[in-house]
């Protein structure tokens, strides 16, 4: 290993490479040099690709990263204004189609180091143990190959990696606290509180959110500023950037930025060998790899794999189901706003930083399977003059009246569960991005279940508003959290992955991101991608050098390791025993 | 030819109690003598830099022809009006439009039904122009405020008299909402429009630190309302949904805000 050390994190000007206010990335990149072998290839730097490879470079692990995006300077790249983070989102082509076609954009993958976790609001709920089974127990969608308990102490672990701050009591799903104090409340969870509480609506108050309540190490808390979702400059709120990215470094890992994967190679014996990636300077270039990860999002993950195409898989690299592309899933994300008499002013705050997950169950009384959260959202101007258009179809200087009103409106989301359906998908569109590949092509449509599910729970929306006190309440249909598109399951006949991220057509080939997500449930996705990273991760682990070298499929759960987290990960927050920690 | 004079006292916005036009003012709203950009030496250095630069280089047309540029400024100036504020305290919204469209940056996708945005708003402003001459015999230029209006309250409702060969290429309803986004973007991401809403803009490193009950911030002001209607002639203070909205689950929004 003679490769040469540089790329050390410096400004052109001479200063730091800044990863939030205060934390610096300071420690010198590993570059492999051409023509290379490294043990993984990891497309992709998010909730999935960020944790898996600190994980694995952790454990000694040859390790390159792959980010469509700039490696971000949090102080050089990112401001506190909403045009000007447009950066932020995946704004290459895409086409999107169906009955109620998704709003693509700033709405889910990132484009840059940390990928969409730096846009994210940061909610970080559990799934329920329900969210596992809810074929078995609806008749609805399918049950996953895993349970809650396999996830449960991966999400006991990232909740203190991230950290996450809530409720030292979360009454939903498997009761559970949190590693740090919860967030007081702006105008919004003010509202929220206020309408549930009048109802008599269980809610959480100040999170459970992946932002500092208070400082931890060189990380500040929180200051209010309300731009969460244009990058958090001030580095409380946690994304892959300054979370896991760093550590990945520290142990050896290599982040390739602004290179964009454009295929998986397949060599021989249905094995891949490597990625095609278009560098920065625009030219093709190929990286050897034992095993290739996929972690590009629900979007660029079976896009890259249709992209992949090749003699043996004509429809799509390991696609021989049929399945890459389908049971594509967004959230309902319908936005209710309320008008209220005194000031609201709902840019302060983080947007996420209230819920209830009172609805998230079945209920036999109501006329559709699965549930629904309710969650503070707290849209900045831009934001809030579209939901305007949408919502009340304002224009000219109705548009002007409504906005002078900004501060008297706050806003609840919804977020509810829409079921998997096969013709909801990514396909490979005719037309063709700015590197020649075939642009995804989305398409969406809603179920009679779905439908259901949405008029009640924004039914129940709109009353909690009222009940918060405002005068007026409308609202917008949206969607959110693109999730599935790869699913994992135990038949490889209806499924891409398996219980490990595997994929079942080809042994060193896994896709460990949101994309292989059977259900969705109600509860934002980031941290149940990140925990099953962590989960694959020790998998890949302690599988070794049988992940490279056979193609024999060990299912054993492999148990988790504690060793691996990034530092200051321990001994910080509050005194919370996790589950399988106590000795 | 319309007398001009009359017509821009019609164009501004009425104080009910007088009936006489208020403006045009330097900041319309309900925060007096508050100016975000007062506060930019409190903002980080990146801030200061892309939302100064917003503020005093406006760019270039070189996407639209001068023509076009002309016909989008007037339809613009109905789809989200300025005749409250004086000249220096306009917001510049099609030099924008037209930098995103030259330089072809998009929102990261496009409906199936759709052109690409820059074929969308040149067989948007040629739709307008015939439309304009089939019911008036005029360019839209050449045509009253309240003709102007009817027309752009026709694409609002999905019910264009005219140019159906276009709109059979582009559903009217998507057209009218990127064009009221465009609009709504660039108005909206402008300081003087934050003090017009009293939105306290970039807050690094300073911080917000009063949460609660809607009070602001020390340097920020509180609201003191004011009652105005619309321009007399005006269609676009009163709006009802945007055709394609009616069912719940319709087009939606493009807020990222959860």
């Amino acid at each position: 290993m003679s490769s040469p050390l540089f790329g050390k994190f410096r400004s052109p000007d001479g200063k730091p490479h800044m990863l939030g206010a205060m934390q610096t990335l300071d420690v010198p990149m590993h570059r492999y040099a051409d023509g290379e072998e490294v043990d993984y290839a990891i497309v992709g730097t998010g909730a999935g690709g960020g944790v898996l490879a600190q994980r694995l470079a952790r454990a000694g692990f040859r390790v390159v990263t792959f980010d469509a995006g700039p490696f971000w300077d949090t102080e050089r790249d990112w401001v506190s204004d909403e045009k000007g983070s447009h950066q932020l989102y995946w704004t290459n082509r895409r086409v999107t189609g169906g009955s109620h076609p998704l709003a693509l954009g700033e709405n889910n993958s990132g484009q840059g180091v940390g990928g969409s976790t730096v846009h994210w609001a940061s909610f970080t709920p559990r799934l329920h143990p329900s969210d596992f089974h809810i074929h078995s127990l609806d008749g609805v969608g399918v049950d996953w190959p895993l349970d809650y308990a396999d996830v449960r102490p991966y999400y006991e672990l990232m909740e203190l990696e991230l950290p996450v701050s809530g409720p030292a009591y979360f009454p939903w799903g498997d009761p559970h606290g949190y590693p740090y104090g919860a967030h007081p409340m702006g105008g919004v969870g003010d509202a929220l509180i206020r309408g549930c509480t009048a109802l008599g609506i269980p809610v959480s108050a100040g999170g459970p959110v992946g932002i500092l309540e208070g400082s931890r190490a060189d990380r500040p808390h929180c200051i209010y500023r309300g731009f969460c979702i244009q990058g958090c400059k001030v580095g409380a709120k946690a994304s892959t950037l300054i979370t896991h990215v760093p550590d990945a470094i520290a142990n050896g890992a290599e982040i390739r930025a602004n290179c964009m994967v454009s295929r998986v190679a397949l060599g021989s014996n249905r094995r891949v060998n490597g990625v095609f990636y278009f560098g920065p300077d625009g030219r093709e270039l190929f990286q050897k790899a034992k095993a290739v990860v996929i972690a590009g999002y629900s979007i660029e993950t079976p896009r890259l794999l249709l992209n992949s195409a090749c003699d043996g898989f004509e429809n799509g690299l390991a696609n021989s189901s049929d399945t890459v592309g389908r049971y594509l899933m967004a959230q309902a994300g319908n936005v209710v706003l309320g008008r209220f008499d005194q000031p609201v002013r709902m840019y302060k705050a983080p947007p996420a930083h209230a819920l209830t997950e009172e609805f998230y169950e079945t209920d036999p009384k109501r006329d559709f399977a699965r549930g629904f959260a309710i969650q503070t959202v707290g849209p900045l101007p831009i934001s809030f003059a579209k939901q305007m258009m949408s919502a009340k179809g304002a224009w000219g200087w109705g548009l002007r009246r409504l906005l002078m009103d900004y501060n008297h409106w706050a806003s609840f989301g919804l977020l509810g569960e829409i079921l998997p359906h096969a013709e909801n998908r990514v396909q490979l569109a005719d037309e063709k991005d700015q590197f020649g590949l075939p642009v995804a092509k989305v398409t969406f449509n809603l179920g009679d279940n779905d439908k259901k599910l949405i008029d009640f729970g924004k039914n129940k929306v709109m009353e909690v508003m009222h009940a918060a006190g405002a005068e007026e309440v409308v609202q917008e249909a949206r969607y959110a959290h693109l999730v599935g598109a790869a699913r994992m399951g135990n038949d490889p006949q209806t499924s891409v992955v398996d219980r490990f991220g595997r994929t079942h057509d080809i042994a060193n080939l896994f896709i460990c991101d949101g994309s292989i997500m059977p259900t969705q449930g109600s509860a934002n996705p980031g941290l149940t991608v990140m925990s099953l990273a962590a989960r694959i991760a020790d998998y890949l682990i302690i599988q070794g050098n049988a992940i490279f070298a056979s193609d024999k499929r060990d299912m054993q759960t492999s148990p988790i390791r504690y060793d691996l987290s990034p530092p200051d990960t321990w001994g910080h927050g509050m005194p919370r025993p996790v589950n399988h920690l106590v000795s | 030819m319309t007398d001009t004079t009359a017509r821009d006292a019609d164009l501004r916005p009425v104080d009910p109690a007088t009936g006489k036009p208020l403006g045009p003012m330097e900041t319309p709203g309900y925060y007096p003598r508050y100016h975000t950009l007062d506060q930019q030496k409190f903002w980080d250095a990146k801030t200061r830099e892309v939302i100064l630069d917003r503020v005093n280089n406006v760019p270039p047309i070189r996407f639209f022809t001068p023509e076009q540029a002309r016909l989008l400024e007037a339809v613009c100036a109905r789809v989200l009006p300025q005749d409250d504020r004086d000249d220096a305290h306009k917001i510049p919204i099609v030099p924008q439009i037209d930098k995103r469209l030259y330089e072809d940056k998009g929102d990261g996708y496009r409906y199936e039904d759709m052109p690409p945005d820059r074929e969308a708003f040149i067989l948007g402003l040629q739709a307008i122009e015939q439309m304009a001459q089939e019911r008036f015999g005029r360019g839209f230029l050449d045509l009253r405020t309240r003709a102007q209006e009817e027309l752009l309250k026709a694409l609002h409702d999905a019910e264009p008299w005219g140019a159906h060969d276009i709109w059979e290429r582009m559903p009217v309803h998507r057209f009218f909402m990127l064009l009221v986004k465009d609009c709504a973007e660039n108005y909206y991401a402008h300081p003087y429009a934050w003090d017009e809403i009293g939105f306290g803009g970039p807050a690094y490193p300073r911080a917000y630190m009063r949460l609660e009950r809607g009070q602001p911030e020390p340097w920020e002001v509180h609201e003191r309302r004011y009652e105005w209607e619309p321009p007399n002639a005006s269609l676009s203070g009163e709006y009802e949904s945007v055709a394609g909205q009616e069912e719940q689950y319709g087009s939606p929004g493009q807020g990222g805000t959860h």
